[in-house]
C-alpha cells in the first residue's frame, strides 16, 4: 500500500495548481502549499479531500497551520486509524 | 521607488469609511519586479525566494514593495527603518525603528490582483479573489457555507452562483483576517448578513461568539475579481 506521503503527492497532483501548474512535491515533503502559492479556496476544497481520503478530521486551519506536506503526512499518520 | 507615480503599479481604489484601500496590479511585468526587489529587505528577499512558482514570488515582492511604499510615504520614515512583525497567529504589522505603527494593514492577492487596506483604527481584513471555476464547488459550500448560505447558493444558477459564493467566501475570509485568530471559529459557523448575501454591497455584522464587536462588511468585487474589507468599528460610532 503506498504510503501516506504518496498518496499525498498523487492528491496534491490530481487536484491542485498554481497559475495553471502542477505543483511537484519533491521527495523528502518539505513544501508548503500556503508559500506555494494555493490559494485559500483551493486549501478548502484540500482539506476536505484529506479529510475523506484519509478518513481523518482535517480542516482549513490545518492546511495553514501545518507547515509542509511532510507535516500533514505526520499529522495524519499520528491519528488513530 | 518607481521614477514617477505613472510607474507605480498601485493606485488608490476606494475609500471605506476611514479605512482606504489600494489596489496593486500584480500582472508579469519584469521591470517592476526589479524595482519591486530593491524594496525587500534580506529577510523578505529569503521568503520571496521560497515561494515555488515565479507567479508566488512576484505576487509577493510587488504587494510587499507596494506595502513599503505607501506606508513610507504615510508614516514619514525611510524605508530601512520599517520592518514587520507579526501576532501569534500570523498577522503581519508594522514596525518603525522596532516600534508599532500607528496603522494597521492587510493584504490580499489573488491571480493578477492585489488588495491593501489601510487604517489608523480598528482591525482590519481584505480579501480578492479570482473567480476560477472550482472543481467541487458543492463541495466547497458544504465545507465552508453555513445553513442560510447554503439554500441561497441552491437557489442560484450557473454564474451568478460562481460570483455568489466567491463574493460570500471573500466577506468571509477578510472577517476571519480582520479578526486576526487565524481560521478559528469555523468559518461554516458564521454567516453573512441576508442583505449582502442577496445583493447589498455592505453591512454590518457581529460574531456569534464576540456580540459587542461590531465590523462594517463592504463587497469591493467587480468585473475582474470579487473582493471584500471588514473593519472594526469603534465602540461610539453609529
Amino acid at each position: 500500500m503506498a504510503s501516506t506521503g504518496d498518496r499525498l503527492k498523487t492528491l496534491i497532483a490530481d487536484n491542485l495548481e498554481v497559475d495553471g501548474q502542477a505543483i511537484a512535491v519533491p521527495e523528502n515533503l518539505d513544501i508548503s502549499l500556503l508559500e506555494a502559492g494555493v490559494s485559500s479556496v483551493d486549501l478548502v476544497a484540500f482539506a476536505k479531500l484529506v479529510a475523506r481520503d484519509f478518513n481523518v478530521k482535517f480542516t482549513l486551519e490545518h492546511c495553514t497551520t501545518l507547515n509542509s506536506v511532510k507535516e500533514v503526512a505526520d499529522f495524519i499518520d499520528s491519528q488513530p486509524g | 521607488m518607481p521614477a514617477s507615480v505613472a510607474d507605480c503599479w498601485w493606485r488608490p481604489f476606494r475609500n471605506v469609511g476611514t479605512a482606504a484601500v489600494v489596489y496593486v496590479d500584480l500582472a508579469p511585468d519584469a521591470a517592476r519586479e526589479a524595482v519591486a526587489l530593491t524594496w525587500l529587505d534580506q529577510e523578505e528577499q529569503s521568503r520571496r525566494q521560497r515561494f515555488r512558482f515565479d507567479g508566488a514570488r512576484r505576487r509577493f515582492a510587488l504587494c510587499r514593495a507596494a506595502l513599503r511604499a505607501i506606508l513610507c510615504g504615510q508614516l514619514g520614515c525611510p524605508n530601512q527603518q520599517l520592518a514587520f512583525g507579526a501576532s501569534h497567529h500570523g498577522k503581519p504589522y508594522a514596525l518603525v525603528n522596532g516600534q508599532p505603527a500607528p496603522i494597521g494593514f492587510n493584504v490580499s492577492h489573488g491571480s493578477v490582483h492585489g488588495l491593501i487596506a489601510f487604517a489608523a483604527e480598528g482591525r482590519l481584513g481584505v480579501d480578492v479573489e479570482e473567480r476560477s471555476p472550482a472543481r467541487d464547488l458543492d463541495g466547497l459550500i458544504g465545507s465552508v457555507m453555513g445553513p442560510e448560505e447554503r439554500a441561497e447558493l441552491a437557489s442560484a444558477r450557473g454564474n451568478h452562483r460562481l460570483h455568489l459564493f466567491y463574493h460570500l467566501w471573500t466577506v468571509k475570509e477578510a472577517l476571519m483576517k480582520a479578526l486576526g485568530t487565524g481560521l478559528t471559529p469555523d468559518v461554516s459557523g458564521f454567516e453573512i448578513p441576508m442583505a449582502m448575501r442577496r445583493g447589498k454591497k455592505t453591512g454590518i455584522f457581529r460574531f456569534p461568539h464576540l456580540p459587542t464587536v461590531r465590523w462594517w462588511l463592504e463587497d469591493l468585487g467587480n468585473e475582474h475579481f470579487a473582493a471584500a474589507i471588514a473593519h472594526e468599528l469603534s465602540p461610539d460610532s453609529h
